[in-house]
């Protein structure tokens, strides 16, 4: 039995993984197919729509409006982290998630730590925006037909009601498409990042109409300690740039395209979310934001005085927040699904079904985990947890690439970090303030999720590892002879 | 065992009489050729469109003469006419009376050239008789003297599986043709913004392709041990799986020859239902480019 040391360090080959995914199906060789325009739209797709649609009613008590440099703060760690996220994706030539590419550089611990971030970051993520898809629903129902969904069954227990139906709804629906199997080309993410920009534009340009600058008056109540609160609260909106990342593997010239991407993703993003965020703290006093339902349509008909802008957003953010929720499930899934063919967690979570094509029995567990978190937990504390995770995977693939270079300073990389060794330490020292300014609760409930994965990993994960299995058996074969 | 030809009308009788004629000489036995017309309405009147009565007769005369002259000469036929009240019924009358084991039809002519539709006829069959029904995609041209080298179950390998690889074995034994199980994957592609990198659904293919495998050797495992006293087993055995982006590529993907024949199983839904062929059979069937046969779902093939 290898040591408990050389367990938490051992790394995966990137053969192996090479391996795994060319089996069946051919294709395996790599085609350099992605050029910037649509890598640029792969990273706007995957970050719009995650968050911006309701996160204002948080973070806008925290800030007051300064939760403007909130979204500029959050957008540039977002930006330092996807850069290093870049590097580490390009040094392993097989396409993955984060929790892969940390495998194979960083080994089996910093992996399981990884992948309990992760773990948090889809799962809450999904709950989070399945709740802020119900308001939106609301406000579309009550708008056309007159009629709300009681508050008994539109609010989680701590809101006021028994149960969030509609955000349980959602997530059935999206499991539905996962087990019948559903994919998301390029034409339709351009679609849906056409949608989201214009539902966005529409805000922003109806909105302006109602600019008062005497509600930006008072612009930075809470001090320098409320923005980052609010950057933290936020940063979760920017979660999905590293899609981007992930996709390294298929981009025709990556060092100049891969840059040049994260830097149009998130300067088109920042710039939406930052124009958004101005015209609502400037269209209504700060307080009116607490727990505002629905707000960006909210804002709207009370600048014009009608409901029909009102609609047409809430319609808007009905369609993106479906499609994120969809997105993010079955990232959950096939993270999940990598674990398990790892070993790392049960092969339950492997099993395709034969007809379908698709991991059926996975796909439930997580959606029914998924609905019990959307059900019966608040929205604040949803998008705090996402952050959270976000902010710690972050950290780790930063750690990660200053440690890669020392450790194997020849490995080929695609792509490397510009401004080495300042970029990856900006972003771990950005990641550490927004995260010492969350919220307590959140902390200490990100350490607990965290320690439970990794006692969940010293009790099972350990002794199921494929890789240790082979490794066990290759010792034992070229053993005494 | 007697191959029994539905005569389609037209064109699409050339393809039917070709694929009647492959089966009934690669199984060694005879060929009825059976021309159906509708009956006289109302019974006993028949003498008010007597001309009409006379110009039916006529045609269905025709077609079976041109159909003589096309069966080929090493192919044992004989020709009926019969007057039915429907297509179907006329035909399965016919089948039982020359115990007939495989019918042959006209591919529907909604389906379009080089293709395999499924007809009203061919329907109606299917859900009367126990008996299985071949057809040839439209256009379908053969080599004289040729016979059948290889039969092709799509194999699901869900429930029911066993049931039917064992009944294409006995059809495969029957033609003295190899028997090839194949499973068909229509390969999705990934959520492109998940953040899981774009090769996550070639993870998942290459589990299912293992599972499948694993049941291909297994099934074939038992095939090889059929007692092949009462029934001829195939020469040979083998499996391979088809990947497309869609079903058209996934079943153009395993490589097709002269001589192969797809079979498919019926589908396994009640004998209330309306559809004879599960989703994903009817898609093979539409994409195929040689003779589908669809086995009925009985577990046994009458055998003669």
């Amino acid at each position: 039995m290898a040591s408990l040391r050389a367990q938490l360090l051992r790394r995966k080959p990137v053969t192996a993984m090479a391996e795994e995914t060319g089996a069946g199906g051919g294709a395996g060789e790599l085609r350099r197919t992605i050029g910037l325009f649509q890598l640029s739209m792969i990273g706007i797709g995957g970050v719009i729509g995650t968050g911006i649609f309701f996160v204002l009613s948080k973070a806008v008590p925290t800030a007051g409006p300064a939760v403007v440099w909130s979204f500029v703060i959050a957008g540039v760690v977002a930006g330092l982290t996807a850069v290093c996220y870049a590097e580490l994706a390009s040094a392993v030539p097989v396409s993955g998630s984060s929790y892969s590419y940390a495998y194979a550089t960083l080994g089996e611990l910093a992996a399981m730590v990884v992948a309990a971030c992760l773990l948090l970051e889809y799962g809450v993520s999904t709950a989070a925006v399945a709740v802020g898809w119900s308001q939106y629903l609301n406000q579309l129902l009550e708008n056309v037909f007159g009629v709300r969904i009681p508050e008994v069954l539109s609010a989680a227990p701590d809101a006021g009601g028994w149960l969030n139906l509609p955000a349980v709804v959602l997530v059935g629906l999206c499991a539905l498409l996962l087990i019948r199997g559903t994919s998301e080309s390029a034409k339709v993410n351009a679609a849906m990042v056409v949608t989201k920009l214009l539902v966005l534009a529409m805000f922003v340009v109806i909105g302006v109409r109602g600019w008062n600058s005497d509600n930006l008056a008072n612009f930075a109540p809470h001090g320098i300690g409320g923005v980052y609160g609010a950057a933290g609260v936020i940063f979760f909106t920017f979660v999905g740039l590293d899609a981007v990342s992930t996709a390294g593997e298929e981009v025709k010239n990556p060092r100049r395209t891969m840059p040049l991407a994260i830097m149009i993703a998130l300067g088109t993003v920042t710039v939406m979310y930052v124009a958004t965020a101005l015209v609502a703290v400037a269209a209504q006093p700060a307080d009116k934001f607490k727990e505002q339902e629905a707000g960006l349509a909210a804002i709207l008909q009370d600048v014009v005085g009608a409901s029909w802008p009102g609609t047409v957003l809430a319609a808007g953010a009905i369609i993106s927040i479906f499609s994120v929720t969809l997105v993010v499930l079955y990232g959950q899934t096939r993270i999940l699904f990598a674990m398990s063919r790892d070993g790392l967690v049960p092969s339950v979570f492997r099993k395709v079904n034969p007809r379908t094509i698709t991991p059926v029995r996975n796909t439930v567990i997580v959606a029914v985990a998924v609905a019990v978190l959307a059900g019966l937990i608040p929205i604040d504390l949803l998008s705090e947890m996402t952050s959270i995770g976000t902010l710690v995977a972050f950290i780790v693939v930063s750690i990660g690439v200053i440690v890669l270079r020392r450790t194997a300073p020849d490995l080929p990389r695609g792509f490397k970090v510009p401004g080495y060794p300042v970029t990856p330490v900006l972003s771990v020292i950005g990641c550490v303030i927004i995260i010492t300014n969350l919220e307590m609760i959140t902390i200490v409930a990100f350490l607990m999720w965290t320690a439970v994965v990794l006692i969940w990993y010293l009790a099972w994960g350990r002794r199921h590892s494929e890789l240790g299995k082979s490794e066990g058996l290759r010792a034992h074969t070229e053993g005494p002879s | 065992m007697t191959v029994l030809l539905g005569l389609p009308r037209g064109e699409r009788a050339t393809a039917a009489l070709g694929l009647a004629a492959l089966l009934a000489r690669s199984s060694r036995t005879d060929l009825v050729v059976c021309a159906v017309a509708p009956a006289p309405w109302p019974p006993g009147l028949a003498k008010i469109d007597a001309e009409y009565q006379e110009y039916l007769n006529q045609v269905t005369q025709e077609a079976l003469d041109s159909a003589k002259l096309a069966v080929p000469e090493d192919v044992a036929a004989s020709f009926v006419a019969v007057r039915a009240r429907s297509t179907p019924h006329g035909l399965l009358e016919v089948a039982e009376k020359h115990s007939a084991s495989l019918l042959v039809l006209g591919s529907s002519s909604t389906g379009g050239i080089g293709r395999v539709s499924l007809g009203s006829v061919a329907d109606h069959v299917l859900h009367s008789a126990p008996i299985p029904v071949a057809m040839a995609p439209r256009g379908y041209r053969y080599r004289a003297g040729s016979t059948v080298r290889r039969v092709t179950a799509a194999y699901g390998a869900t429930h029911g599986g066993a049931g039917f690889a064992a009944a294409a074995a006995a059809f495969a034994g029957q033609l003295g043709a190899t028997l090839r199980l194949a499973s068909f994957a229509v390969r999705s592609g990934p959520v492109i913004t998940a953040g899981v990198g774009l090769r996550a659904e070639e993870g998942v293919l290459s589990e299912w392709s293992q599972h499948i495998e694993q049941v291909q050797r297994d099934t074939l495992a038992r095939l090889a041990e059929l007692p092949s006293d009462i029934s001829p087993a195939p020469p040979a055995l083998e499996s391979t799986i088809g990947y497309g982006r869609d079903w058209h590529e996934s079943v153009e993907d395993v490589g097709w020859t002269d001589g192969d024949v797809l079979v498919v199983g019926s589908s396994s839904v009640g004998p209330l239902a309306r559809v004879f062929l599960g989703s994903r059979a009817s898609k093979i069937v539409r994409n195929s480019p040689v003779p589908v046969v669809v086995l009925p779902r009985n577990d046994e093939l009458p055998t003669t």
